[in-house]
């Protein structure tokens, strides 16, 4: 049986190379580090609105260094014309009086009250800090976390069914049934192939982007919960590939997948946006649980038992479809 | 046998028939008679038939295990092969599943299949169909199968190609191999097979040798094509007045030929229909 399994898991690896697979996981995750580290770190460190003050008379003597003086009101307004979500502070008749281009209006009261916090950054009360991640940690996970769920639902589920419509394209499925083989090797060799490329995946991308010391820290977890994604998105893609006639009728699908699945868990998760109703969306879970993993959070054993089904559940579906699948006439 | 597929579709109706060792059984059928079903069950592929099916002298419902995978081998209708490897690469892969004392030799399968050497290790994408059939025969031969099933062997091959596919099976008979052919191709079940089974609607309507089949339906007449007298002439008559010499005034005798039925007028004879 280990023989077998070899001979198949060598097949699927040439698959795989052959299709450009792994050229292709690669190309993701140089795009992904470059993303995090060029842009996205350096993007969340950027301060929200730009903030311009007119003070002739420098009454404001403690503003922030993010304050950016102004020799006259008409070079603020220049400045707000070309900046419109910026905010300008108006000094020069003894009281400080904002101007701005109106948004939303309870855009607009966080724009001023934060300019207005600008002219005297000592005066406000310290908040309390939760945590141990500094701002720029917190990020890097944020988005560690938001690129792993989106490469693990998207691209693995796309790239096992798009292995499997090669094989029911050249019908050598069928083959399978007359060799003297464990039908579920077939699957099991897929399902071992993408979920050790995706573990080597979550891996190289979260020491990239975490850096080694945070990246180890959380590793474990965030493996674990690699390995519950990828065998729930691996069983989901085999299942669809095999229901579904052609990869077109499966893209079709994967939209539906995307926009109903994935859309209100990264809002729920991600924004201030409730749904009374996430609690009953498995993905919402598994994305809790993902990013549990990268926050060092604890996750209950009922999601840990509720995935486990979820993956046996998923396999005992495949399974009969698969034997549909090399039953069926040339 | 019987089976059905769901409540209102029944595919085959009570087939009764029996296939000795090391003989080459035809079943022939139009498409949709319930030929590819029978094979289906036969290997193993298709659960859930009624009556008593024993292949190797076991009930195949409890036969279907890894031993009985390794003695049959199949060849199906369209190449089944993976198109990103080659050749070489493809029948090892599918000879990987076997015991290494079963398996024959890769190389020279190839070479007795006639596939050029040039072709051995490029992507099977770049063969031509006939080429893919000749590695398909070659998938189906590698594990030196005990009973193989061969369904449409010399479609897609040109007529050397068939020759040599028809050459090659009846090595394997030669060897004690057992072989089961689904065809629509008469010329392929009248000079291979050493009984055939006519199958239409899902019922066997006769089972016998090509000869038999042929002599029982046959008038015994001879056409005999002739020159009298400067004219070319025609005339049929009953093989037994050919005993005494020509019957009739002839000068030269052009040709003679049997009026014998082939095997595709026993088919529409009796199944009321062509094999198409």
């Amino acid at each position: 049986m280990g023989k077998d399994f070899c001979a198949l898991f060598k097949k699927d690896l040439r698959m795989l190379v052959s299709g450009r697979f792994f050229l292709m996981a690669a190309g993701f995750l140089v795009l992904y580090t470059a993303y995090v580290n060029l842009g996205y770190v350096r993007f969340m460190q950027m301060p929200p609105y730009h903030v311009y003050l007119y003070d002739p008379a420098g009454t404001q003597t403690e503003t922030s260094s993010l304050v950016q003086n102004v020799p006259s009101l008409k070079a603020m307004d220049a400045a707000l014309l070309s900046d419109a979500n910026g905010v300008g502070l108006d000094a020069g008749s003894g009281d400080v009086r904002v101007v701005l281009y109106a948004g939303a209006e309870h855009i607009d009261h966080h724009r001023s009250d934060y300019a207005l916090s600008l002219l005297q950054p000592s005066a406000g009360s310290a908040p309390e800090i939760l945590g141990t991640n500094t701002p720029e940690q917190k990020a890097r996970k944020e988005i560690t976390c938001e690129l792993l769920f989106f490469e693990l639902a998207a691209v693995g589920f796309l790239g096992i069914a798009a292995v499997l419509f090669k094989e029911k394209d050249m019908g050598v499925i069928r083959v399978h049934a007359v060799l003297p083989v464990h039908k579920e090797l077939f699957l099991l060799s897929k399902l071992a192939i993408f979920l050790l490329s995706d573990l080597a995946f979550a891996l190289l991308l979260t020491l990239l982007n975490l850096g080694v010391g945070d990246g180890a820290a959380v590793l474990p977890a965030v493996l674990l919960q690699t390995a519950v994604l990828s065998l729930i998105m691996a069983l989901a893609g085999l299942l669809c590939a095999l229901l579904l006639k052609d990869f077109r009728q499966f893209t079709l699908a994967y939209l539906v997948i995307a926009i109903f699945a994935a859309t209100p868990v990264f809002l729920s998760a991600n924004t201030s946006v409730k749904f009374d109703w996430i609690g009953l969306h498995p993905f919402y879970h598994v994305y809790m649980g993902l990013k549990n993993a990268y926050f060092g959070m604890a996750v209950s054993p009922v999601y840990d038992i509720g995935a486990a089904g979820a993956i046996v559940l998923l396999f005992l579906m495949v399974r009969p479809a698969f034997y549909r699948e090399i039953g069926k006439e040339g | 046998m019987t089976f059905s597929y769901g409540k209102d579709r029944q595919a085959l109706h009570g087939l009764d028939f029996a296939v000795e060792d090391g003989e080459i059984f035809g079943f022939l059928g139009p498409n949709g008679s319930g030929k590819s079903t029978t094979q289906k069950i036969l290997t193993g592929i298709l659960k859930g038939h009624g009556g008593k099916v024993s292949v190797f002298g076991q009930d195949i419902s409890s036969a279907r295990d890894r031993e009985f995978f390794r003695k049959i081998g199949v060849l199906f209708e369209f190449p089944y092969l993976y198109a990103n490897l080659s050749a070489v690469d493809n029948l090892n892969y599918f000879a990987s599943f076997y015991p290494r004392e079963q398996r024959r030799d890769v190389g020279e399968l190839l070479d007795a299949l006639e596939l050029k050497p040039e072709f051995w290790k490029k992507p099977v994408s770049s063969c031509s169909k006939g080429m893919r059939q000749r590695v398909s025969m070659a998938r189906a031969l590698v594990s030196n199968p005990r009973l193989l099933f061969l369904d449409e062997p010399t479609s897609g091959l040109d007529p050397s190609g068939a020759v040599l596919f028809r050459k090659i099976i009846e090595q394997e008979r030669q060897k004690g191999t057992t072989v089961f052919v689904t065809t629509h191709n008469m010329v392929d079940a009248d000079l291979l097979c050493d009984r055939v089974a006519f199958i239409a609607g899902g019922n066997i309507v006769a089972l016998d040798t090509p000869g038999r089949l042929k002599e029982k339906n046959s008038r015994r007449r001879v056409a005999i094509d002739y020159l009298y007298q400067g004219r070319r002439e025609t005339k049929t008559i009953e093989a037994p007045d050919l005993e005494a010499g020509i019957p009739f005034a002839h000068d030269e005798i052009i040709s003679i030929h049997s009026q014998e039925p082939t095997l595709e007028d026993m088919f529409i004879q009796y199944t009321g229909r062509g094999l198409s």
